[in-house]
């Protein structure tokens, strides 16, 4: 009897722990899922699947239009072996980085006073709207005759298209400022710069990564157009230069490798940057599928 | 040897219409020494709005309330005061602990004091393991536990405390009164707790101030004829106590049904 009971219990042992080993081996699946490979191939599937299409191409349009995809690839890799590319995109990269920074710390501050002061709201919404419907060709043209072709003209033309984009990402961002969690840091007496560094620009986190995302695309595309009025390097000037003599494989290797450098930057750097400063927030992973 | 002396306080806040509403209504007491002060009244009749007042979030339209007696004046001249608020407010971007180093280093406290504080306070509240986590990760009734260990990881001399154990189970609920009471006794706190729980305001208070609903108004100020070591729910003179503090309650929304 006792011994019945017991192998009773030992199977009722047994079962609790088959179920559990199921249930974690279905939480491994689940999660194996969602794992880095399979994202890996759903993305490397969409890259393959473009690169088909363009070579489809190739049968209904001239070489001359449409070049074989092999082709475009070895003027990229020459571009890339002979040095060429680290000169030209050095200089371009340049002109998005400093134009891009002198943007961000006169649109951050304006952008939280705006959320913070209703006076300033209301006095600089007007310029900051009408910038941002200001196509950045314009002001690639207006910084090209104010400034000729320097560099200056460069950084200006970048600075001032993205500038309203990102005070206006950071003007929301300070009106929906938890003000609970001031009131609650002013309770235990935290110093301005704690409330400021501890407590507000935590908060504006997300609205500033996105706002960096938008800016730099934009900030591309401006210094392609200024460069191609008559600077004698970067990226936009390549560019030109394979629509003068005709080369649209010249002019799609430098698109091509201009991309690149874009996603590199836009998932390696500023996607680092995100996941080291979010770590707090829980992934939306659950609900998104 | 601090206490809180209010005053004729007077609050109005501003409707969505532009109009006046007033809150508290010549609110008038004095909060008990080393002890604590219960707040009970109905949601909504202007507790919470009275605690910020006290903390100096809010201002009074009229009236003043004034710490009596701190001895531990901080940087701003205020008694060091600690506030457990309603909701949790956490900074969900700091850990448990983070969030109350965040307090220790607001309200000055030397650095070489706080690795023992913070592990007395979140064993206190059962949170020591969780110590590294980040507020979203954790249930409703944890992170009321984390406010609730920062409010006291001060060690203030006032204490403000808004529903403290309105999220936590039965059990839980029970156990940090009984260490509230006996810090609050330890370190001779003056405690200002708002409740909505008529036995916990039986339990914990050692006196008993009742507000009628908008404006808040004080109805009666009770004070409890057992001391905090001898309050035993099941005790016939706790029951009774408790019954009193019902009765009134009762009255209280009863004349308020005619009223309106
Ligand atoms: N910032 C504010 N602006 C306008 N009205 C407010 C504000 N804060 C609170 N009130 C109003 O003041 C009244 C009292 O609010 P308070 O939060 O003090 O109530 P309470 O007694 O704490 O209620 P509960 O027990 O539900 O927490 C409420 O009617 C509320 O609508
Ligand atoms: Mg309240």
């Amino acid at each position: 009897m006792a011994a019945k009971e017991k192998t009773l219990a030992l199977g009722a042992d047994a079962a609790a722990l088959a179920a559990e080993t199921a249930i974690a081996a279905g939480r491994a699946g689940r999660r194996k899922e969602r794992g880095a490979a399979w994202i890996f191939l759903l993305r490397g599937g969409s890259i393959v699947a473009m690169i088909a299409v363009w070579w489809l191409l190739t049968f209904f349009f001239p070489p001359s239009l449409i070049p074989l995809p092999s082709a475009t690839f070895s003027e990229v890799i020459s571009i890339v072996s002979s040095g060429q590319l680290f000169a030209e995109m050095g200089a371009t990269l340049r002109r998005v980085g400093v134009g891009f920074g002198i943007a961000m710390i006169v649109a951050i501050p304006l952008g939280i006073l705006m959320g913070t002061m209703k006076n300033l709201e209301s006095f600089f919404e007007p310029p900051v709207i009408l910038g941002l419907t200001m196509p950045g060709l314009v002001w690639a043209v207006m910084a090209i005759m104010f400034f000729g072709l320097s560099e200056t003209s460069a950084y200006v033309a970048v600075a001032v298209s993205i500038m309203p984009m990102l005070a206006i990402s950071l003007w929301q961002g300070t009106k929906s400022i938890d003000k609970d969690l001031i009131d609650m840091s002013t309770a235990f007496h935290a110093s301005p710069w704690s409330k400021i560094v501890d407590v507000i620009l935590p908060q504006l986190i997300s609205h500033i990564l996105a706002a960096i995302r938008y800016g730099l695309g934009l900030a591309w595309k401006v210094v392609v157009v200024v460069e191609m009025f008559g600077f004698s390097n970067g990226v936009g000037y390549q560019v030109v230069r394979g629509f003068n003599v005709f080369s649209m494989k010249q002019v799609l290797a430098w698109a091509i490798t201009f991309l690149i450098v874009m996603i590199v930057v836009e998932f390696g750097a500023i996607g680092w940057l995100e996941a080291k400063v979010t770590r707090w927030r829980p992934r939306m992973e659950a609900w998104r599928r | 040897m601090a206490y809180v002396h209010i005053e004729n306080a007077v609050k109005y806040f501003t409707r969505e219409d532009g109009s006046d509403m007033l809150v508290l209504d010549k609110v008038s007491f004095d909060t008990k020494e080393f002890g604590i002060t219960c707040l009970l009244g109905p949601s909504g009749c202007g507790k919470s709005t009275l605690l910020n007042a006290i903390s100096g979030l809010e201002r009074l339209d009229q009236g003043k309330i004034e710490v009596v007696g701190g001895a531990n004046g901080t940087a701003h001249g205020a008694a060091l005061l600690g506030y457990v608020f309603q909701d949790a407010r956490l900074l969900s971007w700091k850990s448990v602990e983070q969030n109350l180093t965040f307090a220790l280093k607001g309200m000055a406290i030397p650095p070489a004091e706080w690795p023992e504080r913070l592990d007395k306070y979140l064993s206190l509240v059962g949170l020591a393991e969780f110590r590294h986590q980040y507020p979203l990760y954790l249930s409703g009734g944890m992170r009321q536990r984390v406010g609730l260990a920062r409010g006291l990881v001060i060690e203030p001399e006032v204490l403000l405390m808004d529903e403290p154990f309105s999220k936590l189970d039965q059990l839980t609920a029970r156990r940090l009164r009984e260490e509230s009471l006996a810090i609050c006794a330890r370190l001779k706190q003056t405690t200002v707790m708002v409740t909505h729980d008529v036995e916990e305001a039986a339990y914990m208070g050692d006196r008993i101030v009742i507000l009628r609903a908008r404006p808040a108004r004080i109805v009666e100020i009770f004070e409890n004829p057992l001391p905090a070591g001898e309050r035993d729910v099941d005790d016939a003179q706790f029951i009774q106590f408790k019954k009193r503090l019902l009765n009134t309650v009762l009255k209280l929304m009863e004349t308020d049904e005619v009223l309106s």
